[in-house]
Formats: structure tokens, sequence, C-alpha cells
């Protein structure tokens, strides 16, 4: 059976660092003035002392029905048979329709390569070697996990079996492969951040 | 092979264009090279860090012939082969145009701005010619060298001492100091904390999730997230650790102390501490508990707002987890003149469960030296030093000697702030010079304005750093250092509850005319006449003599990075020391009870922990026993100012590395919004901040994450020197806001003031 290769962000174990950042810039020399990955760090919410922060990751969500892919004119954003969704810097025009389109808001034009650019789950800085996306191997408190989803025995499908999690947007159909454990604190429902952050 | 020209050194800064003109014009620096073709010395090297003082072991790789990606090494399990925001940039400082790469000598007035390169031989030549005259007329005492604590401290101190000064100082005394002496009082050494087996933490404002110490920060998030471990922290400020706690207590600025003692008076009166464990350990209980009495969570409420009923019910809770529970005694929690008798009586609460040497309590670190005597064998080797002989005995006492009550700190690091009054006041007598490396006292002691009149009235300054810092812009002559990146150093000890050793070693050739700090301070003493106290000729021979010439040994800590030896130790766990004595056929034999209990002795006059402690009444009348003491931080109509730390930066370092100053470069003040709408400021506001020193210019954060009466920034911004182009200028500078206080006993400079906001 072919991969599912999938990443839990796990809000609880979030600290906010940026650790993931810098691994990321370091290891893809993403250009300062834009970014494949951040967490932000929202909030807090609720009425003191109740009060909570939201550890939001923003990146690529790499969908399974992606809109950058059906918008693009070229063929440049498609889905490889890895299942990523990748980019093909030759066939990229500049046009911007992914970078509209994307309703994650995670896709930018690289002001160095002028083309369009986003996270790719380190596919040919690390995935390619054997290694971990430099994000899962940085971050400093295990928050992130990364494995095959069509794996039973990976770590990532006993995570999602054992504890709560959602993604974003999914009444956009687009099936994101990111998914989010919720911080215990301030209600761990996820309609209330889906809510909080424009998706219902 | 590495390729940088200098277009691409300026295009990875990514800084502005004006600022960034300004840094390429700038002699010294990286960018004024105008090509620099590096080399990669290996693929992978393991190493250590040095973007904070935790120093983590990590792993670091040259990636397409240009860039740097640093990890943690995978073989120090504590730390999980993870690193920071701030580790993994530090190919960014590496390779920043604005690193100074040449010596440089002022061509203006102190602080002005105005450098011309120089060689070596002349920064040499001028710093010998000068401090020899000075020592000369005033005395080798009338020079002060202070560093950053680690390895490089160790080299310029040995310089102080060759040169015949009594003067060294680190940051102790404006950062750990407080815990390092409350420590010292009460078990006769430092103690560390097993975070990853309590089941119970209490915590005050040690934010070790915005701090990040791997190792520490890894344990605690580990038990909490696996273990169910409860975590209770107190702290003015909604943070990270306050967010990640089960309960968070936004307690009044400066009263950690208070709950502190009330814990410890219902410990006490309710029955609920380990008698047998203070009958056994523990001097001075009586006194301690008598004055304790008086402390009862009713009265710790009306001080420090935090409700008495959770007082007494965290209390039970506490306990209810001894000993495998932890009351944290650091880092930073608000500081106060009453430091000292705060780390106590957080202290004080672990020594009342008969939590020390227990798993998820307190212990002692447990050396080589102390290993092998328990193992009955060589398990780990003993590191050798130089042994350098003849080095010249001070006869003048330290600047900071004039008053016994601060006997302790003169051994761990010294008053750092004493440096000030010397030159200032003659206060005990005048000083001459300075000699820094790889330390900011422009950010991190307080009044700021007391700092720069210091630094004019010297007869010289000298400055070892890798950029000119806002201190350093001060200085007659600036040494340029190597980053930790493109340096070899010592073995260094990272024992825990077992033996381990760590090396830094280069990962990149040498960037520009930079040297090591040890080959800095080695070719100073040279020239300076001292050349027989530095008998070594390299790193490689330091290191041979540390291993007592076990080349084998040596190769393998260099491979590795971080060896551990044995397993872990803790001396009243019963499982552990049996596993011990198993291993070890020549063992010292196990105690009746399975444990090395009758083993445990402390460093102090009785040899027990002395809860109170007649040493302290003798140096510090009165201060004997661990006492409440009101303390005058703010006027009445006043905010408390408060400050910690954030992860992206280190507090007087990181500011202008281009990734991290990316990321972050400003320090937003946190104002509650009933604040904030009684001064009719709003989120974003331009906001002036004012204390009885200074005033600053910053932006408002309107958050419900601060008490009423508190506002808070994070530390280490607002740089006032142009240099630092990317720091300066922006946010608020808090040494600039600290009045100039010195707490007793412990020595610590107090960050806690009273200000006023206004909207600009």
């Amino acid at each position: 059976m072919s991969k599912r290769l999938i990443m839990i962000h796990d809000e609880n174990k979030c600290i906010g660092c940026q650790a993931c950042n810098i691994a990321c810039r370091s290891e893809n020399g993403t250009p300062d003035e834009v970014t494949r990955l951040q967490v932000r760090v929202e909030g807090p919410f609720g009425d003191a002392p109740n009060l909570h922060f939201k550890y939001n990751r923003v990146s690529c969500q790499q969908c399974e029905d992606a809109p950058c892919v059906k918008v693009c004119p070229t063929g440049a954003a498609y889905v490889g048979e890895d299942g990523l969704v990748s980019i093909k810097a030759e066939k990229c025009v500049g046009c911007m329709y992914c970078v509209a389109a994307c309703p994650y808001k995670v896709r930018f034009m690289n002001p160095e390569t002028k083309v369009a650019d986003k996270c790719n789950f380190c596919k040919e800085t690390r995935l390619a070697k054997g290694e971990l996306p430099a994000c899962v191997t940085a971050c400093p408190t295990d928050a992130l996990i990364f494995g095959d989803a069509n794996d039973p025995s990976s770590e990532v499908v006993k995570i999602l079996n054992t504890k709560p999690s959602y993604q974003d947007k999914t009444h956009l159909g687009t099936k994101p492969r990111l998914y989010r454990i919720p911080t215990k604190r301030g209600g761990s429902s996820h309609e209330q951040y889906l809510g909080r952050y424009g998706a219902i | 092979m590495i390729k940088l020209d200098r277009r691409n050194f300026i295009k990875g800064a990514g800084a502005g264009g004006a600022s960034c003109a300004l840094a390429t014009m700038l002699p010294g620096t990286l960018a004024a090279l105008e090509s620099a073709p590096l080399k990669g010395v290996g693929k992978e090297v393991a190493s250590i860090c040095e973007m904070c003082s935790t120093r983590c072991p990590i792993s670091a790789r040259v990636v397409n012939g240009k860039n740097v990606f640093i990890t943690g090494n995978k073989a120090a399990k504590p730390f999980g082969g993870k690193v920071c925001a701030r580790g993994g940039a530090g190919h960014s400082l590496l390779y920043d145009p604005q690193r100074i790469v040449s010596p440089l000598k002022r061509v203006g007035e102190r602080g002005e701005g105005k450098w011309a390169e120089i060689s070596w031989d002349e920064a040499y030549q001028t710093i010998a010619k000068k401090l020899n005259e000075i020592k000369r007329d005033h005395g080798a005492e009338s020079v002060a060298f202070s560093s950053k604590s680690g390895s490089l401290s160790g080299h310029l101190f040995h310089l102080g001492k060759a040169f015949g000064s009594p003067n060294h100082f680190t940051h102790a005394s404006t950062c750990p100091g407080g815990y390092v002496v409350a420590a010292k009082a009460m078990f006769g050494t430092k103690v560390k904390r097993d975070l990853g087996n309590s089941k119970y933490i209490i915590n005050f404002g040690h934010n070790l999730y915005e701090g990040i110490n791997m190792s520490e920060t890894r344990a605690m998030m580990d038990a909490q997230m696996e273990k169910g471990t409860k975590l209770v922290v107190f702290e003015p400020r909604f943070s990270i650790v306050a967010d990640k706690a089960d309960e968070w207590f936004a307690i009044k600025p400066g009263t950690d102390v208070s709950v502190a003692l009330a814990l410890c008076h219902v410990l006490i009166e309710d029955g609920l501490y380990d008698k047998e464990f203070i009958e056994r350990y523990v001097e001075g209980f009586d006194e301690f508990a008598k004055e304790v009495k008086a402390y009862t969570p009713e009265w710790a409420a009306a001080i420090s707002d935090v409700p008495a009923a959770d007082i007494r019910r965290i209390a039970h809770e506490y306990a209810s987890h001894a000993p495998h529970a932890v009351v944290d005694f650091g880092h930073r929690a608000t500081f106060t003149t009453e430091e000292f008798d705060m780390r106590r009586a957080l202290f004080a609460a672990n020594v009342l469960i008969g939590n020390i040497e227990r798993k998820g309590g307190l212990y002692l670190g447990k050396k080589a030296k102390t290993y092998n005597k328990f193992a009955g064998e060589t398990v780990a080797p003993i590191l050798g030093k130089p042994g350098v002989e003849g080095m010249p005995k001070p006869t003048a006492k330290r600047i900071d000697q004039v008053d016994e009550q601060y006997a302790m700190m003169w051994s761990s690091g010294g008053i750092y702030q004493t440096i000030l009054d010397a030159t200032l006041e003659a206060k005990p007598y005048q000083l001459k010079a300075w000699v820094m490396s790889r330390t900011n006292p422009m950010q991190t002691m307080t009044d700021r304005a007391r700092v720069v009149e210091t630094l004019k009235k010297l007869d010289l300054v000298v400055c070892c750093d890798v950029y000119i810092s806002e201190t350093a812009a001060y200085a007659d002559i600036i040494l340029p250092e190597s980053t930790y990146l493109e340096r070899d150093e010592e073995i260094a000890d990272k024992s825990g509850k077992n033996p381990a050793y760590y090396v830094r070693q280069r990962v990149v050739e040498t960037i520009g005319q930079t040297k090591p700090s040890w080959q800095i301070f080695k070719e100073l003493g040279e020239q300076m006449g001292l050349g027989q106290f530095f008998p070594w000729q390299s790193m490689e021979t330091l290191q041979m003599l540390q291993l007592n010439r076990d080349t084998s040994e040596l190769r393998r800590i260099k491979e590795q990075g971080y060896v551990s030896y044995g397993k872990p130790l803790m001396l009243r766990e019963p499982e552990m020391v049996s596993a011990f004595a198993q291993t070890y056929s020549n063992a010292k034999p196990v105690d009746e009870d399975g444990t090395y209990g009758s083993q445990l002795k402390f460093k102090t006059p009785s040899g027990k922990i002395e809860l109170s402690s007649k040493k302290v009444e003798g140096m510090a009348p009165g201060r004997g026993v661990i006492k409440y003491r009101e303390v005058d931080l703010k006027q009445d109509d006043e905010l408390y100012f408060i400050q910690g730390k954030v992860a992206i930066h280190t507090n007087g370092a990181t500011h202008n590395v281009p990734m991290l100053a990316n990321l972050m470069s400003d320090n937003a003040i946190w104002v509650h919004p009933l604040t904030a709408g009684k001064l009719g400021i709003s989120a974003g506001d331009a906001i002036r901040i004012t204390s009885s020193v200074g005033s600053e210019e910053g932006t408002a954060l309107v958050t419900p994450g601060i008490r009423q009466d508190t506002v808070f920034a994070y530390m280490g911004f607002g740089s006032k020197n142009k240099e630092l182009v990317r720091a300066t200028g922006k946010g608020v500078h808090c040494g600039n806001l600290l009045p100039h206080k010195t707490a007793p006993v412990c020595g610590m400079n107090i960050h806690t003031t009273g200000v006023k906001l206004a909207k600009i």
C-alpha cells in the first residue's frame, strides 16, 4: 500500500519557541522576508485566571484535494507519487494563482527564485535522505510527530487513535494532512478554535 | 568547500537597505572582507552550543557547501537531540556580515562609533603597555576582569590572576547568583532538580518553556504530558509555563517568599514534613519552625494575593506526593532585596518533605571523583588541570570584599556591579581598567547611565566579543573572538546523577582574523611578560592534560561529542543504589535500608543541611534564620516593572543575530486592559515608560496576561549603540529603567522597580 505521510502538531506540548521555524529556514534556505512555517502564539483567550494560548502551526497542510494544484495552469503545482503537494520550479510562471487559491494562506512567492514556494515536509532536503522533516528533528518538546498514516504500527496512527485531534477548515473538502491536538486548557472542543479562526 | 562572496553574505543577512549600508561600511566586520572562502572541517561535528549559557550538546552539519544545519547531539540522551531557535540559528551568527573579524581600536570619543582596523600585534602591544603601566602606578588590583561563565572565563581569569588582580567577575550577580548562594548556605554546594521524575512541581516563575534549558525543559514537559505530573505556577505574568500549568496564580511581584514560607508553615503545623529526614540530616529546624509559626496562609494571602485556601491545599497536595515532589528554586522569580531568603525558603520547602537524593526531588551532582569513590573503581576519568606553578598571590582584597555578609559570593562570580562603585566612587579603592570577554553589562546590569559613566571614566576598556555589543561600543580596543562554531575548547563537565563529559569542536575553519579566547588571552599574557603562566601550546595539549594523555578516550569524547559514564545514582533511592552496587563489585557497602543514606554529607559547617545557619548569622547578623521582611519595590502611584526571558533571544547577546532579529526585534510592554484603559492607552500605542533612573519609548501590548499593577517586558532589547544595526533603537531597554540596588548576602543586582506609563 502507498504511504500517506502526515504530520501531527500537539498543541499541548508546543511551547511556541520557534525552533521549528529556524530549523526549517536553515535546512531549506528560506529568505528572511517569507516563511514556510511558523507557530503563532495567539491569545491569551478566556477570563483570568482561566486563560490559555493557542499554538497555531501555520504551514502547508498537504491537502489531499489541494486547491493550489487545481488552479495551477502549467502543472507546476502537482501531487507526486509520494502524495505530497510539490512544485516543479521550471514549470512555474509566477502567476500566483496558487497563492490566491490556498485557503490556509501558506503559499508565497520566493523573492529569490521567483517561484511559488511552501512547506513540502522537507521532501528533497531530508525525506530523500531518510531523515525526518527539519522541524520535527528540532522540536524541543516533541510536539511534532511525522509518519505514515497507512502504517498501523506507526506512531502517528497510535496518536490519532488515542488522542482527540482536528484538522483546519475540513468543511472545504481539502482533506489536510496536518492534524492538530487541541490544548486541554480553555475547552478542548475544536469547533471553538475553528470558529475563532474563521472556518465556521 | 564553501564559497561565500560579499554579495551572498549581505543577501543572506537580509538587513534593511539603509542599515545594511552602514554595516558594510563598518571597518573590521565580516562584510568588509572582499572574499572569505570557507571550508567545512567535517560533515557532521559534535560540539557545544553557545547561543545561551545552558550550553547544550549539538551536532553541526555543512550543507550544500554553504550553510551549517545545527541540531542537538543525539548521543546526549537528556537533551533528546534537540535544539532551540537560538541554537538552530548559530550559523546565522557565523556568517553575519556585521560580526567583527578584525581587531579594532577606537579613533573617536568613547561610544562615538569611530573605529579603525588594527593588527593583533598592535592590539596586544597597546593593551599590554597600558595594563603594565596601570599596574606599576596603581597596582594590579586596579584592573577588573569580567566574563560570562563557562570555559571562556577560565582563560581570562587565569590572565587576571597571573597579572596579580583579585578582581574577577562573572554575570552571576545579575542572574543566577541568588539561588547559588542560598544553596551554598544550606547545602554547602549547588543542587540540581530531577523534574522528569517529579509527580508534583511547584514553580515560582522559572519559565523553562521560554528560558529553555533543553534537558530540564524536556524533562518537565515529559513529566507533565506522559506521567501526569501536576504543575502549579506562581507568576505575575501569564507566561508559557503559566499556560502549560494545571494552576496559575498571578502572584503579586516580589511576594514569592511569603507563599514559600506559608507552604513551609502548613507542612510543619499540619505535621506533613518528614521528621525522620529532618532529625537525621537537618540543622536549625527548631529555629526555623519557631519563625515560620506566624507565616500562616492567611498572612501570606494578604501579602501575595494568593488565596489562603489554595496555599493550604497545594501544601497538602505537594506533601502527598513526597518525596517525589519538588519546589523549583529558580531561575527568575521577581528579584527583590530579599532574594537570599526567598531562595532559602524555596529550598526549605524541599528539605521539609525530605526529597533530597530522591527521584523527582533535589540532588547533588555526581562528578567523576565522587562517583568513582562510591563505585570503588575508575568508572569515569577525573579531569586533570594544567597546574601552573608560582602564580602570584594578590595582596589586595577584592573590590566587593568590603562587607563580610557577601563572603559566599566572592568565590561564586563576585558582585559584578561593584565595578561601578569602585570606578565612580573609589569604593573601596579606585579601578583604572576593565578587561571583559563576552559580557554585556550595559544590558544586564542596572542603571545604564551609570555603566556609561563608568566606561567613560576608566583609563582602559578592552572587550573581547563577536559583535560590537552595546558595551564593546565603549571599548578602546575590541578583540574579535571566533564564534563557537570555529573554536576548539577544553573538555567540559556535564555530570548529573552520573558523570558526563562533552567537548566544543570547530565546525568550520576560522573566518577573518578571529581567534578563540583561550589563544587571545594566552597571547596577550605573553605580550604582557606573563608567558611563563601559559605553558601550553595548543588546545589539544590542554585536552590531553585533562585526560592524562589517554588518547583513545579523547578520541572517543571527540567522536561522540558527549560521553556519559555509569548509571544514574541518587543516594537515597533504593532501586538506583541496588542497581549501582550490583554493577560495581567494589562498590561501597549499602546501608541496611538499601540506600547510601549514611553517606549523604553536606559541605556546611555542621555537615548537615542548615535550615538555619550560624555561619550566615555571623556574616549578616539577624539573617541566620529565614525570615520575611517587607520590601520596597515601587511608589504607590507606580506600577511594578518586571522582566523575563523569551525563547528566541538570550538576554544580552543575540539580538543582532540575523535570523533571530528577523523573528523578533522588539519587546512590547505588557499592560493589563484595565490599567491601559485608565491611562488612555490602546493596543499598539506608542508609550513612554519612566522610572526613577530612566525613560524609554515602547509599544503597548494590552493583554489580560498580566496583573493590573504590573507591566512586563522581555530583557535585552533597545540597544543604544549604532553598531548593532538590527537591534538598535528597537524596543525598551530594561537596564536603562532599573535603579542600582544590591540585595543583602547574595549581592544580587535587583531587577524590579516602579514605573509610570504615558501615551506619547
